[in-house]
């Protein structure tokens, strides 16, 4: 009776979808790594730091340069977006590991049998709470901006010039960063390999070729014109880089003897980082065993 | 049949007269954590990484600045601040791996007395990372052995700042890796410790060199990340010396920062080992 009774009301969602319907459809799959992802004690220690990193230091910086007499509080708002990356980049790849490390793939995989919708569940969960996060940690930077520019009787106009491009580009590079960690982590499944390409992709590079332009130039020569080829090839690099593309995001800056990508540019090069790894992971995933 | 279990006891006892002491020692200690850290196949892996890393000196050093007779020691430790990323790896790998997988059960209960698993964890990274350090050197004086010549930078290990730069790329190593080791033991996760120690390393003193002042200046010298001036050459610790506003260490007394960070972390890896639970 009762397995008639559960057939038959499984069965009536049929008459109107697909013949697998009962299945993981896509909603639920999302919904189920939504849980895995806010139910994990690391998530929010991941979030916690994502929002107070840039209000301590973007707070820090302004009462710094408060004293300045050119004082314009807006400068100081991306002064916390290096630290920041930091805790979404780790959840990223901790969403993307997570499974693998403790062995709960294997009930995953079970339960989602044709296996992509999970890495697309995962990319749409971490997305979404990323960008909760970062819209909070940027409004945390602009209501850190307040106290300083109170002292200076300065109105804090965010509508001005470059002001909504630098509020949304944050927001978009802190939300585009967890998702890197995310593509890495689903690539490379182990926590440790994947957290060190991460960290040397999106931290340790672009200080590494920073040493470069300082091995080619000689630190107590005064400055002449133009830009030294070395420096150009570097800054070439850096822009093609995660974090340097992430910086034309942000600001509108033209960097010396790059290409002028502009924010678009930057944000199609982020965008690049993530679909590849992502794709080469979906590729592992469709093609190879999981284990 | 019953001669059989009184073999075997004859068998058995007769270690008991043996002079040597039975149970835990440390060597027996050190022995086993040398054998935890061969027997994994990705320490190769990392070893070879961290080595190439190293290497990748050849690239940074295409940008060099030819200028005959100055030394080629710059040069050769340039791929340092790349493959301390491997260094840190081993040490937060060794201290908390054991935690992640469980082992750490048997391992505590096979040494009850826990303070020489650290010991022995400590001696076995130094002794790993000396070596790694010392082919990685190696590997990146032969890599970038045909760009020193063709910019005619001489490397002359006679002259005290070329012999400074190549013995404290292989100390600053070790020390990461301690560094490494006394993270991975204290939060018992080997990504925290990573994290951490790229952090500390790395992120922090880069960030705090771009926004100088009176106090980023102070925390960068008191950093771990202050370490790394034992890799600068003598007019580049000139220039950092001249446009600091706090104390500015030397290059040994830079390691010192690091090596007491190192000491520091253990310290309070050995304290949470001893008072706190094994979980």
């Amino acid at each position: 009776m009762t397995a008639t009774t559960a057939a038959s009301r499984r069965a009536r969602p049929t008459a109107h979808r697909p013949a697998d319907a009962g299945g993981p459809t896509l909603p639920r799959v999302v919904a189920a790594q939504w849980t895995a992802l806010t139910t994990l004690r690391s998530s929010r220690w991941a979030a916690a730091p994502t929002v107070v990193l840039p209000r301590a230091l973007t707070h820090l910086s302004a009462q710094a340069s408060s004293v300045d007499p050119g004082f314009d509080p807006l400068g100081s708002l991306t002064s916390g977006v290096v630290l920041s990356q930091v805790p979404p980049l780790v959840l990223g790849v901790l969403v993307g590991t997570g499974d693998f490390s403790t062995g709960a793939f294997r009930t995953t995989y079970v339960a989602v049998p044709r296996r992509w919708p999970v890495l697309v569940a995962q990319t749409v969960a971490t997305a979404a709470f990323a960008l909760l996060t970062a819209v909070a940690a940027v409004a945390a930077a602009v209501l850190a901006l307040l106290p300083s520019a109170r002292s200076r009787d300065i109105a804090l106009d965010l509508g001005r010039d470059g002001t909504p491009q630098t509020l949304v580009g944050m927001t978009l590079l802190l939300t585009a960063i967890a998702l890197l960690g995310l593509a890495i982590g689903a690539l490379v499944r182990r926590s440790v390999p994947a957290l060190t390409a991460a960290v040397l992709l999106v931290l340790v590079l672009p200080v590494v070729l920073l040493l470069a332009t300082d091995l080619s130039t000689d630190p107590l020569a005064p400055a002449t014109g133009g830009v030294p080829p070395a420096v150009a090839v570097v800054n070439t690099v850096v822009a093609f880089l995660p974090s340097g593309a992430g910086a034309l995001l942000t600001a509108d800056v033209v960097v010396e003897g790059a290409p002028d990508l502009g924010p678009w540019g930057g944000g199609l090069v982020l965008a690049a980082w993530i679909a590849l790894p992502l794709a080469a992971a979906a590729l592992r995933l469709r093609t190879r065993d999981v284990v | 049949m019953g001669g059989v279990p009184a073999t075997a006891t004859a068998r058995r006892a007769r270690p008991a007269r043996d002079p040597r002491p039975r149970g835990v020692t440390l060597g027996r200690v050190v022995a086993s954590e040398a054998d935890k850290l061969t027997s994994l196949r990705s320490t190769g892996w990392l070893a070879l990484a961290t080595v190439a890393a190293a290497a990748t000196a050849w690239g940074l050093g295409m940008f060099a600045r030819p200028e005959p007779g100055a030394s080629g020691a710059p040069i050769a430790v340039a791929g340092a601040v790349l493959s301390q990323l491997g260094f840190l790896v081993l040490g937060a790998r060794t201290g908390a791996d054991e935690y992640r997988s469980g082992t750490a059960r048997s391992t505590f209960a096979a040494v009850p007395r826990r303070l020489p698993v650290l010991a022995g964890q400590a001696l076995v990274t130094a002794a790993a990372a000396l070596v790694v350090a010392v082919t990685a050197l190696g590997a990146a004086v032969a890599a970038t052995a045909g760009l020193r010549a063709a910019a005619g930078l001489a490397l002359d290990v006679t002259d005290p700042e070329t012999a400074r730069l190549l013995a404290g790329f292989v100390l600053h190593q070790t020390g990461v890796a301690l560094v490494g080791l006394g993270l991975g033991a204290l939060v018992r996760r080997p990504d925290a410790a990573l994290v951490a120690g790229v952090l500390a390393l790395v992120v922090l003193d880069h960030l705090l060199a771009t926004n100088p002042g009176r106090v980023a200046d102070t925390a960068r010298a008191l950093l771990p990340g202050a370490g790394a001036r034992v890799l600068l050459d003598d007019g580049r610790l000139d220039a950092l010396a001249a446009g600091s506003l706090g104390p500015h260490p030397g290059p040994w007394s830079g390691h010192l920062v690091l090596a007491a960070w190192a000491a520091a972390l253990l310290a309070a890896a050995a304290y949470r080992l001893r008072r706190g639970d094994v979980t």
